[in-house]
């Protein structure tokens, strides 16, 4: 326990110094009274016997610091000394205090976000058992119900197999207009990702058997906010898409499956008799590798699984699911969109970081000469190298801490602005907090920076190199040779940052206006959409009868130039897509059906979204229901499907609708399906007049006024034509084109942000180091300007020598910016990373910026009067 | 300062205050006093190092402190020993016989 005492003791010499302090002086006072008790017994006067206790006992202070000493807090008292000592300091130049404190705290806080943001997003543990063995198979094409159940009956490496799929289908919430997406999944889904219920069960055998009760399993965070968290829930019946369903589980708080805005689980039902189930694929497959199954046998499993699809399906070139088909970690599966996009942003932030790191430095470096004349006395007081050096440490650490606490306040406070302008999808950012790690890493950073900003200088304290400053007089010239060395290095270093951020702005800028300038078939102009969703209980007649209305209506009302209606929006929603019939070719049937997706329209569609028809003619009246069964098709379709033929009336197999036989009787031009970059499918139309009425469809609005201007007016047409229909998504062509290019835009925001950023720090930097040696140089100016030198000249000098380090910077710059453009590779689009326009912008912005900061101090330079200059030594 | 007297061998102080205060609860004048008194005035403590002694001894845990009323009523801080201190003193007598007979045969060797 003696270390109990110990560090009992200490802390008492640390929080309760005065008491101790009492306490000694109690004891001492004592000590000497006694003495005098005792020299007064020996027959001294009393006068003489307190002298001669005085006496024998020593210098009462001198012997109070050696009895202090002996309290094992020498270390505190010196550092708290320090630590006042260096709040005195920033408090005494506030400038200096304010403008390192800022520029730290933004890349520290920056820095902080993203990193919760990574931690999050990459770090954290995926919420399964035993994430790492679980593993996607798959391919391109997406898989059949055919497909996972005969792979199922083969796998041997797996433990547990499943699949899962995305159907579009989805939860109404109370208030009419939350949609809740839902995934269907094998019964063996929650097995192999090893989650038991929070509540209730999951999923069990049978559950998806044709005929089955149908049974969900709701995230916590839908049973929170739909539900009230009522344990209740289990049992109760919820509509899904006009299925009345029974609750059996709740899963717990925290878990996601595939991504966060998945909230509801069903049985994946395969009905061998549903033509999904042969037709086409929509469904990914995972697996649990048994624990005891080493690398290579999955290859060999992979091998075995291909071959056997191979053996069982007849699969066309065109995608030939032997080909491409190969096992995926799901992390990987899963993050993998998400991880380049979050560590691109964390790499930025940490250069933004790093320069505000050499501008502190720079600044640090200026002022230990400045304080050339403190130092001089302080260490001719005795104080030594090791000690001034401790000094600089305390206070470089002072700061930082600071900058610490700043950049945390800036980290809550815009931590939500932040999320929300991460490109971020599937529902990733709800997940992410500030928590106590974050505070951990602010800490480190901190105290790493007050460290990194504090060690050039101090190498050059340690190492004798500011000796010249220290002893010498201030403002005179020559001494400061050496640190300029250093501080041209600090600007090289920061040009170097800055011209790597200005480029993969640049870059992103130009890959943007290039997503901006592809034509994607529509005209997104002046162009209204919303998602009119009747209720499933409506009948056909008077669900055709709304749609109908809705178009004729919407068309009349004021601004409104075109109206039409779609299954699926165009860029935005992609999915009903199927295997195709089509006549003249012979070559491409059954299983070798080619793939195409499925949209019904209104007549007035194409002209509301500005679509041009490039053969034959758009629906009109003549496509009615009873009339022959029409279709048109797209220009791929066309160009593909019957190469240089005339494609009017030639005729496909709609599977979807069931009609064997349709007319083709007009191609469209060809329009962005899903996304506005990659392989775009072929699509086939119907006119609506001809099918089944469905609930959920898209009500497009060509206007010659604002779009979102009209929005109110829209939904008081459909409340006014039905109550049973709700309405969701009310947005612009152009904001769903928008949406589309989210991640590059968003990306394109931060990063510009932080090149902004970047710049004005490099600026300021080149800025600080040249004013800071004209101002040294200021008695020589003067000399010169007294011997005739031209004001010209000097600033040229000025300007000359500000500027080469800056060249070197971004000649270094550029070559760091080839080596690492690799980050950016996947968000580029129509720009090569090596781009050499963007990389000599960069480098103009910065040569122009860099000059510019030279140039102030060099206009100063050559205005040095030499009489005030002479005087002023 | 008697520049006569010896100087103190470096770490027997502790050694010495040990002892004093083993034998029974004692203030700091109190210990000056003792081990002038039993070394007859041969040895003689620096207040300074014996009031930085006695603090370091205690943060150490190798005695204790209270605070008592002494004979005519005065407050005093008294130093007790602790159990770890009774040790310690073994060990350091220990070591101080051994060191005190190497010096001894060195001085009388001939």
């Amino acid at each position: 326990m003696r270390w109990l005492s110990n560090l009992r003791w200490r802390l008492r010499a640390i929080f309760r110094r005065s008491e101790m302090n009492r306490e000694l002086d109690e004891e001492m006072a004592f000590h000497l009274e006694m003495e005098a008790k005792k020299n007064l017994a020996s027959g001294l006067e009393p006068q003489e016997a307190r002298r001669r206790a005085h006496a024998s006992f020593g210098g009462k202070d001198s012997q109070r610091e050696l009895v202090r000493a002996s309290w094992g807090v020498g270390m505190v008292d010196v550092t708290l000394w320090d630590l006042r000592q260096s709040v005195r300091q920033l408090r005494r130049h506030p400038a200096f205090t304010t403008l390192a404190t800022l520029t730290l705290a933004l890349g520290i806080g920056g820095t902080v976000a993203l990193f919760s943001v990574v931690d999050g997003v990459l770090l954290r543990a995926l919420p399964f058992d035993a994430e790492e063995r679980l593993l996607t198979f798959w391919s391109a094409q997406n898989w059949r119900g055919s497909e996972f159940d005969y792979l199922e009956e083969r796998v041997s490496v797996f433990e547990g197999f499943a699949a899962y799929g995305q159907n579009g289908n989805t939860l109404r919430g109370r208030d009419g207009s939350t949609l809740v997406t839902l995934l269907e999944g094998t019964a063996t889904l929650f097995d192999v990702l090893g989650t038991p219920a929070h509540l209730g069960r999951t999923f069990v055998t049978g559950d998806d058997q044709p005929g089955a009760e149908p049974v969900a399993v709701l995230s916590h965070g839908l049973w929170s906010q739909e539900f009230g968290a009522d344990p209740a829930i289990l049992g109760t019946r919820i509509d899904l898409g006009g299925v009345s369903t029974t609750v059996v589980g709740v899963m717990p708080e925290g878990f996601y499956f595939p991504t966060p805005e998945f909230r509801l689980w069903v049985p994946l039902v395969r009905d061998p008799d549903d033509q999904n189930y042969q037709g086409n694929g929509w469904l990914e497959l995972i697996g649990r590798v048994r624990a005891d199954v080493a690398p290579s046998q999955l290859e060999t499993e992979l091998v075995s699984m291909t071959t056997a699809l191979g053996e069982r399906f007849d699969y066309p070139d065109a995608w030939d699911k032997t080909k491409g088909a190969y096992f995926t970690p799901l992390r990987e599966h899963l993050l993998g969109d998400v991880r380049p996009a979050v560590l691109l942003l964390l790499g930025s932030v940490a250069l933004v970081l790093l320069m505000a790191c050499a501008n502190v430095t720079a600044l640090t470096l200026t002022r230990t000469c400045d304080r050339s004349g403190e130092l001089a006395v302080r260490s001719a007081l005795g104080a030594g190298r090791v000690r001034l050096a401790r000094q600089l440490l305390t206070e470089s650490l002072t700061l930082g801490l600071l900058a610490g606490a700043v950049g945390m306040a800036l980290a809550v406070g815009l931590f939500d602005l932040l999320v929300a302008s991460l490109p971020l999808q599937g529902g990733f950012q709800e997940t992410l907090s500030l928590d106590w790690t974050t505070f951990a890493v602010a800490l480190a950073l901190s105290l790493a920076v007050g460290g990194v900003v504090s060690a050039i200088p101090i190498r050059g304290l340690l190492a004798g190199r500011l000796e010249g400053a220290l002893g010498g007089a201030r403002g005179q010239g020559g001494d400061a040779a050496p640190d300029g060395r250093m501080q041209g290095a600090l600007v090289v270093a920061e040009v170097l940052l800055a011209v790597m951020l200005v480029t993969g702005a640049t870059l992103l800028v130009r890959s943007v206006s290039h997503l901006q300038s592809l034509d994607s078939g529509i005209d997104p102009e002046g162009v209204l959409v919303l998602d009119v969703l009747a209720e499933q209980t409506m009948d056909d007649a008077s669900l055709r009868a709304f749609h109908e209305q809705v178009v004729e209506q919407g068309a009349a009302l004021p601004g409104v130039q075109a109206a039409g209606l779609i299954n699926r929006l165009p860029i935005r929603d992609g999915g009903w897509q199927g295997p195709v019939g089509v006549e003249d070719r012979p070559d491409l049937r059954d299983e070798r059906r080619p793939n195409s997706m499925w949209r019904t329209v209104s007549p007035g569609y194409f002209q509301a979204m500005g679509i041009e028809i490039v053969q034959g003619r758009a629906f009109d009246d003549r496509d009615g229901p009873d009339a022959m069964p029409t279709a048109m098709v797209s220009r791929s379709f066309a160009a593909t499907m019957w190469p240089g033929q005339d494609p009017i009336g030639k005729r496909v197999g709609d599977r979807i609708s069931g009609t064997e036989s349709v007319t083709v009787v007009g191609v469209a031009e060809e329009v962005r399906m899903y996304g506005l970059v990659g392989p775009n499918t072929m699509a086939m139309y119907r006119p609506k007049a001809q099918l089944a009425p469905a609930s959920g469809n898209v009500l497009v609005l060509r206007t010659d006024i604002e779009p979102t201007a009209l929005a109110a007016q829209a939904r008081g047409l459909i409340r006014r034509l039905s109550s049973g229909v709700a309405i969701d998504r009310i947005t612009s062509m152009q904001a769903v084109v928008a949406d589309a290019m989210v991640e590059p835009l968003r990306i394109r925001f931060l990063l510009s942000l932080f090149a902004l950023l970047g710049l004005v720090l490099g600026t300021v930097g080149v800025y600080g180091v040249v004013s800071y040696s004209v101002t040294r140089r200021k008695a020589e100016f003067g000399i010169r300007m007294a011997l005739g030198a031209q004001p010209a000249v000097l600033l040229r000098e000025v300007v000359q020598g500000g500027i080469v380090p800056v060249v070197g910077g971004i000649l270094g710059g550029i070559v760091a910016s080839i080596i690492f453009a690799g980050a950016l590779a996947s968000f580029l689009f129509g720009v090569e990373r090596t781009d050499p326009a963007s990389f000599a912008l960069a480098g103009l912005v910065l040569l122009g910026a860099g000059a510019l900061a030279a140039a102030i101090p060099g206009y100063r330079a050559s205005r040095t009067d030499p009489v005030e200059a002479l005087r002023g030594e | 300062m008697g520049s006569r007297k010896p100087d103190m061998i470096k770490g027997t102080l502790d050694m010495l205050i040990l002892k004093v205060v083993s034998l029974e609860p004692i203030h700091g004048w109190g210990i000056s006093e003792r081990i002038q008194q039993i070394s007859e005035d041969e040895l003689q403590v620096n207040q300074g190092s014996l009031y930085a002694s006695l603090h370091r001894l205690t943060r150490q845990g190798w005695l204790k402190s209270e605070w008592r009323v002494t004979d005519n009523n005065r407050r005093a801080r008294y130093y007790l020993i602790t159990r770890a201190g009774q040790r310690r003193l073994g060990t350091e007598l220990q070591h101080w016989a051994r060191l005190a007979g190497a010096v001894e045969r060195i001085v009388e060797a001939n």
